[in-house]
């Protein structure tokens, strides 16, 4: 996941590797993301990857709902 | 505290896991598996079997041929566009939304350096009391139910 400074250069750069515009999320979500995503402590022996509904719930819970965030 | 040498392999990945991450937090690399070794107790090649084991099951990224990680996310083995200096660390995310990772896992405020994937601009992002400051955007290429298809293009 890369960082761009606007739309602009998203489409340019997706342009010039020739491959789709993927899902693009404001950086304010990506904190929001990383927050949730990172926020448990992998040093705990009880700490386990989630499962793909609980991912699921992750991700509707940002608001991520499009086809590009289904995971099945 | 040293694992004990009768750990079964469940045992022995969790401990694996804590050691990597334990290190990783304090000090900003992965460490290697010589390293995990000496602090466990156990031979570098059962460490090089549980790598192996919890990077099939999605929890690390190994470097091709050696063994070694290459990503214990957020944190990345090797440089990347995305250095991070978080608690008094000087580390580096391997991708936007890990670098953001690094002050979540870590709980604390953070810089980041990064550039425009297109132009490569230069841009600062922080982290401050648990608020962003920053402008810009995250573009994911590769749907989610792919990502762990190609995770370093990814």
């Amino acid at each position: 996941m890369l960082f761009f400074r606007s739309e602009e250069h998203i489409d340019r750069w997706c342009e010039s590797w020739h491959l789709p515009r993927g899902a693009v999320i404001p950086l304010e979500q990506g904190w929001q993301l990383a927050r949730t995503w990172y926020g448990e402590d992998r040093r705990d022996p009880s700490w386990r990857r989630r499962t793909l509904e609980e991912t699921e719930a992750v991700f509707a819970s940002l608001g991520f709902t499009s086809e590009f965030w289904n995971l099945r | 505290m040293p694992a004990k040498q009768s750990m079964n392999i469940v045992e022995q990945d969790q401990e694996v896991r804590r050691q990597i991450y334990d290190v990783t937090m304090r000090e900003g690399t992965p460490p290697l598996a010589a390293r995990v070794a000496d602090a466990l107790l156990i031979p570098a090649g059962e460490v090089v079997d549980s790598f192996r084991r919890l990077a099939d099951a999605h929890m690390l990224v190994l470097q091709a041929g050696n063994g070694e990680i290459l990503m214990a996310n957020p944190f990345s083995a090797v440089p990347t566009p995305f250095r991070v200096n978080a608690n008094g660390l000087s580390c580096y995310g391997n991708c936007i939304w890990d670098a953001l990772g690094i002050p979540a896992m870590l709980q604390c405020d953070a810089e980041i350096d990064t550039s425009c994937g297109d132009c490569g601009t230069s841009a600062r992002i922080a982290v401050r009391g648990g608020r962003l400051e920053g402008e810009g955007l995250m573009h994911f290429a590769i749907p989610a139910r792919l990502w762990w298809k190609d995770i370093v293009f990814n």
